[in-house]
C-alpha cells in the first residue's frame, strides 16, 4: 500500500512537474516577429539646364515618382513628364513617412506639408495636406534647419534672422502643422564676428533624449574664409529648448560643418550608428585648401573625439554621408583637381569603413562608378538594405553622353548592381525613398 | 455749275495740301481715305497713315489724334494693331512688355519724333505719355529704316507728335475706377511775323489701382489658418507728372525748325508685388526724376540744294531711388509679418540711387541724288551711365557702368515706275562699348564674367521693295540683318524687379518680311482695305525674360538661337464715315533651334515653342458714329473692341507634366466706350468701360489684372 502511495506520489510529481514545464513552455516569449517590410516610392528630381540645390537650380526642378529603381524598371522619362514644382515649392525639403514638410517657394509666409501621389491621368501631382502661416519666427524658405522629436511628433526649426545675428527656433506638431512653441537662443557674437551661419545644423540624439545644433560665427554673412570661422556645438534640452552647454570647435579639428546655410533640406550631413555615435561631416583648410573631414561624437559625449578622423586624406570636400550599417557609410565627395563648380565632374562616391576610417569608391563591374556633377546634390538614398546611388550622366559630351543610372548597392554583401536608368537632358540632383503609405 | 466746278478743283487741291502737310482731315479713326463726297464729286486723299503703309517697309501706322478724346493712354490704342501684343504687370503705370510680331518688347525701340524716347526720362513710356499731343504712331515691323539709327531688332516704334501750324490749346481731363485721374494740357502760340513758336505741354496721372484681387490666400482672424478672399490691392499708388517747354523758330531762311526743349518728369510708384502676386509687397516703392534739354534743327536746303539736314542733340539727367528698407512679409489684407530679408530684393534692406544720364546726339542727312534717287547718312550717338550707391546698405560699393551706342548708317531709296516700285537699300555699323564698375552679386549678374571696359563693332544691312500692281493689290518685302544690342533694363536692371546681366550678348537677326495690301472702293462710301505680311526672324543670342524662381525676380538671359515665323493680317471697312469695322490677328511661331547645349548634349527644348510668351491672339473692334445728335454739328460714336489671346505655357513644354505646368490662361477682354463730341470737335466727352464682363485676366503669370472698370474723359480743343 505505502508502495502504492508512493508511486502515487511520484507519478503526481511527475504528473505536476510536466504540467509546469508545459505551463512554463507557454510563458515564453513568443518569436520576435519579421520586421514590417515598407514599401517605397521613389521620388527623383531633375533640374534643367544646370544642377540645382541650394537655390542653384535656375532653370526649373522636375519630380517624378516611380515604385522600384531596379534594372528592370522602363527608363524614367523626364521630357514632358514630371511634377514641375520650380514656381511652388523648393527642392530641398524635409520629409518624413510619404510627406514632404517646407517653407515653399510661393512664398505665402507659412509652412506646408504635402505628398506626391498620381492623378486620375496617372500623372504624379502634389496634394497639400496643412499648410499655416507663422507666428512669430518667420523662416526663408531653405534657410532653416531641423530635427524631430517626440518619436516624430514635433518638428523642430532653427534659423536666423536677416542679419544673421539671432538664432531663434519654432515647434511644430507633424500632424497640422500647429505652432506649439518659438522662442530664441542667447547666442552672442565674439567681437570682430559679424554674423552666425545662415541656419547651421540640428540634430536630435534619442539615446539620451537631446538636440545637438552646429552653428558658427562667420566674420560676415554669405561666403567667408572657412579658416576665420568658429564652429559652436551645442547641446539643448528638447523639452524646455533650453541650451545645456555650448562648446567651441578648435579650427584643427573642424573649422566648419560641411554644410551650415539649409541645413539637410537636401544633404545628408550628420549620421549615427547602431551605438548611436554620431558622425558630422565638415571640413578644414588645409594647404590653404577647404577639405573634407569626418569627426565623430560617441554616444553620452558632447564634444568630437579629437582623436579620430573618418576621412583621412581627403582628395576635396566631403559633402553628404549616410549611414549603411554595420559600421560602414556611403559619402560623396569632391576631388578639387577635378574642378570645383557645381557642375564640375569631379565629384563620386566611397564607402567608408568607420572602424578604420578606410575608404573605397564604389564600384561596378570593377570600375569606379564615374564622376558627377552636381556640388549640391543628394542623389543617394539608404533603405531596405540598399543604398541606391544615382550616377548623373547629364552634363557629359555628345560622344561620352551616357544615361544618368542608378546603382544598387547591397549594405551586407557589398555587391552593386546596375538599375533603372534616367532620360538624358535634365541634370539629376535627388532621390528621396518616401514611404509609399 | 461753275461754283460746284470751282469748289471741287478748291476742295481737290486743299485735300492735296493736307496729304503734303500729312493731316487726316476728317479725323475719323482708322480711316483709309478721308472722302469729301459733294453732289457730283468725290475728291479723295490718302492719309498720312495709308501712305505710310503703302511704303516699303512693313509698318502699321495708328492714327492717335482722332482717338484723343477717349484714350485713356498710348498703349490702349497700340494693343489693338495688328502683330502687336502688350503685356501689363497691373494697373495704371504698371511696368509693360511689347512685341512686335512676336519678338518681345526690349527688341523694340521707342523714338519721339525719331529721337529715343528715353531721353525724356527712364520713367516716362507709351503709357504715361500725354495722348493730346500725339498725332500718330508708326510701327515697323522687323525691318527699320536707316533714319532711325537704330539697333531695334523686333521693330521700332515712333510717336509721331502734333507738328500742325496754327495756334491751340488742347486740354483733357478725367476721372475713373480704382481712384484714376488724369490731366492733360498742351498747346502752341507762334507769331508767323517773326516765327517765333512756344509749345507748353503739362501732364498728371494719378491712380490708386486699388482694384479687387481675386481669390488670394491671407491668414483668418486668429492667424492660424489660410483662406481664400477677394480683396483690393492697398500699396500700388502711381503718380506721374510731366511738363515741357518747347520754344523756337520756324520757317526762317536759315532754319525751318530750330527748337530748344526742356521737360521734367517725376514718377512716385509704390510697388505692390514682385514678378507674380504671390510676393505680395506693401512698404517698397520707387521714385524716378528726369530732367532733359534738348535742341533740333531742320533744314531743307542745307548747304545745298537737294541735301535735307536733321540734326538733334539731348541730353538727360535721371535719378531713380528705390527703397527696400523693410523685412515684413505682407498679406493682400494689408497685414504683415515680420521677416528676415527685404521685400524686393529678397536680401538685406537697400535704398538704392540710380543716376543715370544718357546722352543722345543725332545727325541725318538725306541728299536727293536725282528725281526719286535719295542718299541718307544717319548717325546716333547713345550714351548711358549707370551710378549706384545705396544710403542703407554700407557693404554696397559705389558703382560706375557706362553703356555707349554709335551707330551709323547709309541708305540709299529709290521710287522707279512712277512711283509704283518703290526701293531702299541701308548699311549699319554698331559700335558697342560696355563699362562695368559694379560687382555686387557677381554669379548672378554675371559681373565676374565680362571685362571692365570692352568695346565691340558689328554690322548691319538690309533692304525693302514695294510693288504696286493697282489700288487694290501692292505687295512688298524687306529684309534686315539686323544687331540688337542689350538696353540698360537688360544689362543693368531696373533697380527693384530686373537683376542685371552684364554678359548679355547682343541679338543678332535675320528679318525677313513679305506682305501685300490693298484697298477696295466697293462705291456708295464703302471702303474695304486690307493687309497682311508674313514674316520670318531668326536670332541668335535671343534676350529673354525669365522669371528667378528665387525671390520673383527676374533676369534677361540670351537663349542661343530662336526661329520666329508667323503671319498677321488686318482688314477695315468704313462706311461713310459712319461705321467702322476692323479685325486683326496674328500668329507667330517662336522655337527654340538649338540643337545641343553648351555641353554637346541634344538639347530638350530643341524645337519647343518659346516659352512666356503669347503666340496667337486677335483683335476685333465695331464702331458707329451718329452725326447731329442733339447739337448741330456734332458726333456720338459708340465702340466696342474685343481682344482675345491664346494661352501660354510659363515654361519650355519639355519641362514638366502638362497637368503641372505653369500657364498664362486664355484672354478674352471686352472694352466699350461712348463719345460725344460738339461744336466741331472742340468738346468732347466720353466713357469708357474696360474689362466690361469683369473677367479675370493675365498677362502674365499671377499676374492679376484689372477688372471692370469706368473712366470718363473731358476734352476740349481750341483752335
Amino acid at each position: 500500500m505505502e508502495t502504492i502511495r508512493k508511486i502515487l506520489m511520484m507519478m503526481a510529481v511527475v504528473a505536476v512537474a510536466m504540467f509546469s514545464m508545459a505551463a512554463s513552455c507557454e510563458k515564453q516569449p513568443e518569436p520576435e516577429p519579421e520586421p514590417e517590410v515598407k514599401e517605397y516610392n521613389f521620388d527623383l528630381y531633375v533640374c534643367a539646364v544646370k544642377h540645382g540645390g541650394m537655390s542653384k537650380n535656375k532653370n526649373g526642378t522636375y519630380v517624378r515618382s516611380v515604385p522600384a529603381l531596379t534594372a528592370d524598371q522602363p527608363r524614367v522619362e523626364f521630357t514632358g513628364k514630371g511634377i514641375d514644382i520650380t514656381e511652388d515649392y523648393t527642392l530641398e525639403s524635409i520629409t518624413r513617412g510619404k510627406y514632404y514638410y517646407q517653407v515653399p517657394q510661393k512664398a505665402t509666409g507659412g509652412f506646408v506639408k504635402f505628398h506626391i501621389e498620381r492623378n486620375a491621368s496617372g500623372e504624379e501631382t502634389i496634394v497639400e495636406d496643412a499648410e499655416v502661416p507663422f507666428k512669430t519666427n518667420v523662416f526663408d524658405a531653405r534657410k532653416y534647419t531641423h530635427a524631430w522629436i517626440d518619436d516624430g511628433a514635433t518638428l523642430v526649426l532653427i534659423g536666423t534672422d536677416a542679419k544673421h545675428t539671432s538664432v531663434f527656433w519654432t515647434k511644430l506638431a507633424e500632424s497640422n502643422l500647429a505652432v506649439q512653441s518659438e522662442g530664441t537662443f542667447n547666442f552672442t557674437l565674439p567681437e570682430n564676428y559679424g554674423s552666425f551661419s545662415t541656419a547651421g545644423l540640428l540634430t536630435y540624439r534619442k539615446s539620451d533624449n537631446k538636440l545637438f545644433y552646429f552653428y558658427m560665427d562667420k566674420v560676415k554673412s554669405g561666403i567667408t574664409d572657412a579658416a576665420t570661422s568658429v564652429t559652436h556645438i551645442t547641446v539643448i534640452d528638447p523639452a524646455t529648448m533650453n541650451v545645456e552647454s555650448n562648446t567651441t570647435v578648435p579650427g584643427e579639428i573642424m573649422e566648419e560643418t560641411a554644410g551650415s546655410a539649409y541645413g539637410e533640406l537636401m544633404q545628408s550631413m550628420i549620421v549615427y550608428d547602431e551605438a548611436d555615435n554620431m558622425y558630422v561631416a565638415g571640413l578644414r583648410t588645409i594647404d590653404g585648401k577647404e577639405m573634407g573631414i569626418l569627426r565623430r561624437i560617441k554616444a553620452g559625449s558632447k564634444t568630437f573625439d579629437t582623436t579620430w578622423n573618418g576621412f583621412p586624406n581627403p582628395e576635396g570636400k566631403l559633402l553628404t554621408i549616410q549611414y549603411l550599417g554595420e559600421g560602414k557609410a556611403l559619402c560623396y565627395s569632391r576631388d578639387e583637381a577635378l574642378g570645383t563648380k557645381i557642375d564640375s565632374k569631379s565629384h563620386f562616391y566611397s564607402i567608408i569603413n568607420l572602424s578604420d576610417c578606410s575608404r573605397q569608391r564604389v564600384k561596378y563591374n570593377g570600375q569606379d562608378l564615374q564622376y558627377c556633377g552636381g556640388r549640391f546634390s543628394q542623389r543617394s538614398a539608404v533603405v531596405g538594405g540598399k543604398a541606391y546611388i544615382g550616377v548623373g550622366g547629364e552634363t557629359e559630351g555628345l560622344e561620352e553622353a551616357t544615361y544618368p543610372t542608378i546603382y544598387i548597392y547591397d549594405c551586407k554583401t557589398g555587391a552593386v548592381e546596375k538599375g533603372v536608368e534616367l532620360s538624358k537632358g535634365f541634370c539629376f540632383d535627388i532621390i528621396r525613398a518616401m514611404e509609399a503609405k | 455749275m461753275l461754283f460746284r466746278r470751282l469748289l471741287s478743283i478748291i476742295l481737290a487741291l486743299a485735300s492735296c495740301c493736307v496729304c503734303a502737310r500729312g493731316q487726316d482731315t476728317l479725323g475719323v479713326w482708322g480711316m483709309l481715305k478721308d472722302t469729301v463726297t459733294l453732289e457730283s464729286a468725290s475728291v479723295t486723299a490718302k492719309s498720312k497713315e495709308q501712305r505710310l503703309r503703302e511704303g516699303a517697309y512693313a509698318v502699321s501706322a495708328v492714327g492717335i489724334k482722332a482717338q484723343a478724346a477717349t484714350l485713356q493712354s498710348l498703349t490702349q490704342a497700340i494693343d489693338r494693331t495688328s502683330g502687336i501684343r502688350i503685356r501689363e504687370e497691373g494697373g495704371v503705370g504698371s511696368d509693360f512688355d511689347l512685341s512686335i510680331n512676336g519678338m518681345s518688347g526690349n527688341s523694340v525701340r521707342y523714338f519721339l519724333d525719331g529721337m529715343p524716347l528715353d531721353a525724356k526720362g527712364s520713367g516716362m513710356t507709351l503709357s504715361n505719355l500725354p495722348v493730346n499731343i500725339i498725332e500718330s504712331v508708326e510701327i515697323y515691323k522687323g525691318v527699320i529704316p536707316a533714319s532711325f539709327g537704330s539697333d531695334a531688332l523686333g521693330g521700332a516704334i515712333n510717336i509721331i507728335t502734333n507738328r500742325q501750324s496754327r495756334n491751340y490749346i488742347d486740354f483733357s481731363c478725367g476721372a475713373g475706377s480704382f481712384h484714376t485721374y488724369k490731366a492733360d494740357f498742351s498747346a502752341r502760340y507762334g507769331s508767323r511775323k517773326t516765327g517765333i513758336v512756344f509749345k507748353p505741354v503739362i501732364s498728371a496721372n494719378y491712380s490708386k489701382n486699388d482694384y479687387l484681387m481675386r481669390g488670394v490666400k491671407v491668414r483668418n482672424e486668429d492667424h492660424t489658418a489660410f483662406v481664400i478672399k477677394d480683396l483690393p490691392r492697398f500699396h500700388d499708388d502711381y503718380l506721374s507728372l510731366f511738363a515741357q517747354m518747347e520754344a523756337g523758330v520756324e520757317n526762317r531762311s536759315w532754319a525751318d525748325a530750330f527748337f530748344l526743349s526742356a521737360s521734367v518728369s517725376k514718377i512716385d510708384k509704390e510697388l505692390q508685388t514682385g514678378a507674380n502676386q504671390a510676393n505680395v509687397i506693401g512698404m517698397a516703392e520707387r521714385h524716378t526724376r528726369s530732367l532733359n534739354l534738348s535742341a533740333r534743327y531742320d533744314k531743307a536746303g542745307f548747304l545745298t540744294e537737294g541735301l535735307n539736314a536733321h540734326f538733334s542733340a539731348s541730353h538727360t539727367w535721371d535719378n531713380s531711388q528705390t527703397i527696400d528698407t523693410t523685412y515684413r512679409r505682407y498679406y493682400w489684407d494689408g497685414t504683415y509679418i515680420n521677416g528676415s530679408y527685404s521685400e524686393i530684393r529678397h536680401r538685406g534692406k537697400t535704398l538704392r540711387l540710380y543716376e543715370r544720364p544718357l546722352t543722345v546726339l543725332r545727325g541725318n542727312l538725306d541728299y536727293r541724288l536725282a528725281e526719286g534717287h535719295n542718299l541718307g547718312l544717319n548717325y546716333q550717338l547713345n550714351r548711358m551711365g549707370n551710378r549706384q550707391e545705396d544710403l542703407w546698405d554700407e557693404d554696397f560699393g559705389k558703382t560706375d557702368d557706362v553703356l555707349a551706342k554709335h551707330i551709323i548708317a547709309l541708305s540709299y531709296e529709290q521710287s522707279l515706275m512712277e512711283g509704283k516700285l518703290d526701293n531702299a537699300f541701308f548699311v549699319k555699323d554698331y559700335i558697342n562699348h560696355l563699362k562695368v564698375g559694379q560687382n555686387e552679386l557677381p554669379s548672378t549678374t554675371g559681373a565676374s564674367e565680362v571685362k571692365d571696359s570692352d568695346t565691340k563693332n558689328y554690322l548691319g544691312y538690309g533692304m525693302g521693295s514695294r510693288y504696286i500692281f493697282s489700288e487694290p493689290l501692292a505687295v512688298k518685302g524687306s529684309y534686315e540683318h539686323s544687331v540688337r544690342l542689350p538696353i540698360s533694363r537688360e544689362v543693368l536692371g531696373n533697380g527693384s524687379t530686373v537683376y542685371p546681366n552684364v554678359a548679355l550678348q547682343p541679338e543678332i537677326s535675320d528679318n525677313f518680311n513679305l506682305g501685300f495690301f490693298g484697298t477696295v472702293d466697293l462705291g456708295g462710301g464703302h471702303l474695304l482695305s486690307y493687309e497682311t505680311n508674313g514674316f520670318m526672324r531668326l536670332v541668335d543670342n535671343y534676350i529673354q525674360a525669365t522669371v528667378m524662381e528665387t525671390e520673383g525676380m527676374m533676369q534677361y538671359v540670351n537663349v542661343a538661337a530662336v526661329h520666329i515665323k508667323g503671319v498677321d493680317g488686318e482688314v477695315r471697312y468704313d462706311w461713310a464715315g459712319k461705321l467702322h469695322l476692323a479685325m486683326n490677328a496674328s500668329y507667330d511661331d517662336s522655337r527654340d533651334m538649338r540643337e545641343f547645349t553648351q555641353a554637346g548634349q541634344p538639347s530638350i527644348t530643341y524645337k519647343n515653342r518659346t516659352p512666356n510668351r503669347p503666340w496667337t491672339y486677335c483683335n476685333a473692334e465695331a464702331a458707329y458714329t451718329f452725326r447731329n445728335v442733339g447739337l448741330k454739328g456734332s458726333r456720338l460714336r459708340l465702340s466696342c473692341d474685343y481682344q482675345w489671346v491664346h494661352w501660354f505655357y510659363l515654361t519650355w513644354a519639355a519641362y514638366g507634366s502638362a497637368s503641372s505646368k505653369s500657364k498664362v490662361p486664355t484672354q478674352h477682354i471686352t472694352n466699350a466706350s461712348i463719345l460725344y463730341a460738339w461744336a466741331q470737335n472742340r468738346y468732347n466727352v466720353s466713357l469708357e468701360c474696360t474689362n466690361l464682363f469683369n473677367v479675370l485676366a493675365y498677362d502674365n503669370y499671377m499676374l492679376q489684372k484689372p477688372g471692370r472698370g469706368f473712366y470718363l474723359k473731358f476734352r476740349m480743343f481750341l483752335q
